[in-house]
């Protein structure tokens, strides 16, 4: 690659990566060369600066034509752009729960945290652009192994040490399967390149080992099904989650979960769909797959969520639960899928975080995961206590919130695509959820705990409130999401 | 856009807005600020009200929120059935505010119950002008979550909290069928508006298997909300909530929303034979059947529960008999007799501080006006003859026997028998007799509570007459839905005897046998009693051994089948779940090598099925 080429690329367009990689950098540096016994609290706030600078860069951004570069390695196009939109926010907000994490003895003077938050973003927005194989896995890669660090961070916590581990162990499984699926593609079609892949399926080469490819979609499906944590897939999740610092948690259950399902769609849907239309004959053998894949993962999440006493766990399962409402879209294929995935993901980051921050509050405060922790909450913080009633109706898919509108799309796709058994197991496993959501309801208005009050302190509040607004807005007001998602024009996706 | 119509639900949302923030400042006030709000909801219901006599319906809608090709929409409709709708909500909505300034006072969080007071009126009101299927599930949904925070309303006590999450998850049980079936609807015609539906089953674009499938579907979510068997249980223990909300919520309005939608929804109920059979039967069915445990119940909040529940399947009954004018005729008395009941039945609660109708006893003297109220509700309840619940109680009966379906009569009967016997056995134990209970200076409640009582008396004495066979004023008002062919079927000059004498026999049975000791004491005074008396013994036999006896088991045996069956096959299913809930988390046990197997194994059966089903494996 001569210079001159590496300059004519029209670099403009990662302008919200580079923006993100030089404050990593910055922060790292500025890490290193701070005193020793000096707060590194500030440092989250310049990662937040970053983070908004980011975001204007992106939002100036909609509209522009797709483009690629890096020989087709990298691409810009609204896909990416939607999808790195809500990594963008959700890390923002995540930030600033940080910035009030109280971890153990010395955290405040740990930097490291902040920055790899911020690399992590950087693998998952790569993910959202990629347009081959490799830089895929690069993406995929730069996430998970911040995220393993980040698991592990607090290094003198047992729980947080038994996270990290896990991760590693189970994320290397899922990274070896993901890789051994991809050199099965690479082996047949000759190509890295998505869409190169994508012609490639049409040779009657390819077309004759039809069902090695289908092998090794499963195979990759598997591989990512880690990520956004399926059943049965999902079995680290819980510890993962558990022994994490909150701030943590969010991310891996937000941001990571969001990028893979990102990946997913984009792998599957530019590879089948992009030469061939809506009716690939491959996308739809694998269709079962994926509806099993959602609808144990729907049983499994709720279910085991209604026996879990640690609120982290069950957040982890509850996420593993929501990981299978998203997961319906896929079988109902059509340009909605688009609409549904991403609008039920922006819903989720605002409830869910949400939730973790009044999580992040509690548990501090009381210095206790249990769910009692939460206990005549209502009387202690009665505003704290609404928002948190807010977050929970909303992941129970409650009117008036962006959950329910969320689930409510998400479900009229698959009924009318005439998936009625998936439909039925959502229907069925988000009244099961009831149960565990509103024993936490019932912990905070009808339980009676301490009496004195608590305070959150100021960035919780900022994160509580947008989080709040969000989910009510998005809840009355769909359409403002609905009409903002409009001006990402889906079709680029497949134009080569 | 009328400001008149949509700033009726929009008021006591307001209310609910400003007492929650205003709330510690306002303290009692908080109960004018709420009523006031309320009663402007009430006088703009009349106005609309008044607006439909001859007037068309009137709708707006505007676009919320489009899916592909499918537009949603918000907005309002108002027609003859959800006017009155409005004025019953709103009207009773406001007497109970005024009450509950009397009931709560001195409660520590007095405006927090006003403010859920106002939420739930705002549901309810919203819930009723819908104009099509997805905002009324929305509101329905909203209802419920009212009632949840007001039967929870006393948290610190466990049956209350047990009593909130039961009525919630109950009544969610219903609220998936009806779900299901707006979905299914929506399916087939491709929209959510009512009138869209009505079009489309009235052009016969929808096969007469989907009307039925939906039509019951939707009658499940009415199931729930209404406490129609087998969904009823959530009903009685939900009177762990303050009086006032078992008289707003569980008598007059939310649990008269099942009968609303069934009613709302008719003409698709009237396009299928067995969509109307199967709700005249779970109707009939449930009517019998609370009232016989009616009859064995000690507690004065839960015998009226039973009552409520019975009478609610009396409305299913007449809706199902294709009786359209007299299921809302008795919806409308009912919400003024048993709203009545309930207060009245607080206002001795009030003052005797016990719900036990055994620990009662003596009060006619000792409480001058609810004493004298509670018997017009009772005997407004049992059909004694020129009060309200005599005109819709027959019209029921007559719509039953005028659609052929003669045993689902006769039960109606028994049932009006049956009635009668536990409403006076409730007021005979109160009200007469030696007092029993600890407290001895018992007063009656004051002004404020009193007044709303005494409002709804005399609507329980006057509501009737809106609808008798000489002046069909609703009936007239009702035909005005073009959607709907109102049946009018022949009157039958034998029926209003036939239930006089019944229901007059069972508060006569309720006398001998709980105020017996009167009848000596007014035989020895009266001659009239002379024929009593002669067979006393014989009466008193007869009905230790075939009635109390016969009716205690009967009354016993449907009690336990509730409790058992019922509730069995509930536990059944939560403990399937809580099994495969338990088995799957041991599972998790934190062995690292476990998890890796199993992801192994998962991907081992998926490729196995991917081998077996491509046929790769051959």
């Amino acid at each position: 690659m001569t210079l001159e080429k590496l300059l004519s690329y029209d670099w403009g367009i990662m302008a919200p990566e580079f923006t993100i990689l030089i404050v990593a950098t910055l922060l790292s540096l500025m890490d290193l060369f701070m005193p020793n016994k000096t707060s590194r609290k500030p440092l989250a706030l310049l990662g937040i600066a970053g983070v908004i600078i980011a975001i204007v860069f992106s939002v100036l951004q909609i509209g522009t034509e797709p483009t690629s570069i890096l020989f087709d390695t990298y691409r810009f196009d609204a896909f990416a752009l939607a999808f790195k939109l809500l990594f963008l926010v959700a890390t923002g907000l995540i930030l600033l729960l940080a910035i009030d994490y109280e971890g153990e003895r010395e955290w405040e003077f740990r930097g490291e945290f902040f920055y790899l938050l911020l690399t992590a973003l950087l693998g998952a927005m790569m993910m959202a652009s990629s347009a081959d194989l490799i830089t895929l896995f690069v993406g995929l890669e730069l996430l998970s192994i911040s995220s393993y660090i980040l698991a592990g961070i607090r290094k003198n916590n047992l729980h947080s040490n038994e996270a990290a581990f896990k991760y590693v162990v189970n994320g290397g499984i899922a990274t070896a399967i993901t890789l051994f699926g991809m050199s099965y593609i690479y082996g047949l079609t000759g190509s890295t390149n998505l869409y190169e892949i994508s012609e490639a399926l049409t040779n009657p080469a390819v077309e004759q080992n039809a069902f090695l490819l289908v092998m090794a979609f499963v195979m990759l499906l598997v591989g990512l099904a880690f990520k956004i944590a399926a059943a049965p897939f999902h079995m680290w999740a819980p510890d993962v989650y558990q022994g994490s610092a909150t701030p943590v948690t969010a991310f891996l259950s937000v941001v990571s979960k969001s990028a893979g399902f990102a990946l997913i769609l984009k792998m599957f849907l530019i590879t089948f769909l992009s030469v061939q239309g809506w009716h690939n004959a491959i996308i739809l053998e694998l269709q079962p797959y994926i509806a099993v894949i959602a609808g144990v993962t729907m049983v499994v999440g709720n279910v085991v969520a209604l026996r879990q006493r640690n609120i982290k766990r069950m957040f982890a399962y509850s996420s593993i639960a929501h990981a299978g409402y998203v997961l319906v879209p896929f079988v109902s294929l059509s340009l909605l899928v688009f609409k549904m995935t991403w609008f039920y993901l922006l819903a989720y980051l605002l409830m869910n975080i949400g939730a973790f921050a009044v999580i992040q509050f509690v548990t501090e405060k009381e210095r206790s995961e249990d769910f009692t922790a939460f206990s005549g909450l209502y009387k202690r913080a009665p505003w704290v206590a609404v928002m948190m009633a807010v977050f929970i109706l909303s992941l129970a898919g409650l009117p008036f919130t962006a959950g329910f509108i969320g689930k409510f799309g998400i479900f009229m796709s698959s009924l009318g695509t005439g998936h009625y058994v998936l439909a039925s197991v959502m229907i069925a496993t988000t009244v099961i959820s009831y149960v565990y959501y509103f024993n936490i309801l019932v912990q905070i208005f009808f339980r009676k705990g301490e009496v004195d009050r608590l305070l959150p302190s100021i960035g919780l509040l900022i994160v509580m409130i947008i989080c709040g607004a969000g989910t009510i807005f998005f809840g009355i007001y769909p359409g403002a999401a609905y009409d903002f998602f409009q001006e990402f024009d889906m079709n680029e996706l497949f134009i080569k | 856009m009328n400001p008149i119509i949509w700033l009726i639900p929009v008021l006591p949302l307001l209310s609910f807005v400003l007492l929650l923030l205003f709330g510690r400042r306002l303290k009692e006030a908080s109960a004018v600020v709420g009523s006031l709000l309320t009663l402007g909801s009430l006088i703009l219901s009349v106005v609309v009200f008044m607006g439909q006599w001859g007037g068309a319906s009137v709708k707006q809608t505007a676009e919320w929120l489009a899916i592909g090709d499918t537009v949603l929409t918000v907005g309002y409709e108002i027609n003859p059935l959800n006017a009155l709708m409005l004025v019953i909500v709103s009207f009773v909505s406001f007497l109970i505010q005024v009450y509950s300034k009397g009931y709560m006072h001195d409660d520590d969080r007095f405006p927090v119950f006003f403010a859920y007071l106002g939420l739930f009126t705002f549901a309810m009101l919203g819930l009723v002008i819908s104009p099509n299927l997805l905002q009324l599930y929305i509101f329905w949904e909203l209802v419920g979550v009212g009632s949840f925070l007001l039967i929870g309303y006393y948290f610190y006590k466990s049956e209350a909290r047990e009593a909130a999450k039961k009525a919630f998850i109950m009544t969610r049980i219903g609220d998936v069928g009806l779900f299901i079936g707006i979905i299914l609807l929506f399916w087939q015609v491709g929209s959510f508006e009512l009138d869209a539906i009505f079009d489309a089953v009235t052009a016969g674009d929808i096969s007469q298997g989907w009307i039925t499938l939906t039509a019951i579907l939707i009658f499940v979510g009415a199931i729930g909300k209404s406490g129609q068997f087998p969904l009823h249980t959530w009903l009685p223990d939900a009177m762990e909530g303050p009086t006032p909300v078992s008289a707003l919520i569980h008598a007059a309005t939310m649990v008269a929303a099942g009968v609303y939608l069934v009613a709302a929804m008719f003409p698709l109920f009237e396009a299928s034979e067995a969509a109307l059979t199967t709700v005249a039967v779970v109707g009939g069915f449930t009517a019998i059947f609370a009232a016989t445990i009616g009859l064995a119940q000690a507690d004065i909040k839960r015998v009226l529960a039973y009552s409520t529940v019975s009478q609610l399947g009396y409305m299913m009954l007449a809706l199902g008999s294709s009786g359209y004018v007299a299921g809302i005729f008795h919806l409308t008395t009912h919400a003024f007799f048993k709203a009545l009941l309930f207060l009245a039945a607080g206002s001795v609660i009030h003052a005797v501080h016990t719900q036990n109708i055994h620990e009662m006893g003596g009060l006619w003297k000792k409480m001058k006006w609810t004493a004298p109220l509670f018997l017009i509700g009772a005997m407004a309840i049992s059909g004694v003859p020129l009060l309200s619940g005599f005109f819709s109680k027959d019209e029921i009966l007559a719509a039953t026997y005028a659609d052929g379906r003669f045993g689902l009569f006769w039960i109606a009967v028994i049932a009006t028998f049956l009635t009668a016997f536990y409403m006076f056995r409730l007021f005979f134990l109160v009200f007469t007799g030696e007092s029993q209970g600890k407290v001895k200076k018992v007063q009656e409640s004051p002004g404020v509570m009193v007044f709303p009582m005494v409002v709804l008396g005399i609507l329980a004495v006057i509501a009737g007459y809106i609808n008798t066979p000489v002046t069909p004023i609703l009936d007239d008002y009702l035909a005005q839905n073009p959607y709907l062919e109102i049946h009018h079927h022949e009157s039958y000059w034998w029926i209003p005897i036939v239930a006089t004498v019944v229901s007059l026999f069972g508060i006569f049975m309720a006398w001998l046998v709980y105020a017996k000791k009167k009848v000596k004491r007014l035989s020895e005074a009266s001659p009239d009693f002379h024929f009593i008396l002669l067979n006393k013994y014989f009466i008193d036999e007869t009905y230790d051994y075939s009635f109390v006896k016969g009716t205690r088991g009967f009354s016993y045996f449907w009690y336990y089948i509730d409790r058992f069956v019922v509730e069995g096959v509930i536990q059944l299913v939560t403990g399937a779940v809580g099994w495969i809930s338990k088995t799957s988390s041991k599972a998790h046990n934190g062995q690292v090598q476990l998890y890796g197997s199993v992801a192994f194994a998962g991907m081992a059966v998926l490729l196995l099925i991917v081998a077996w089903l491509g046929g790769y494996l051959t």
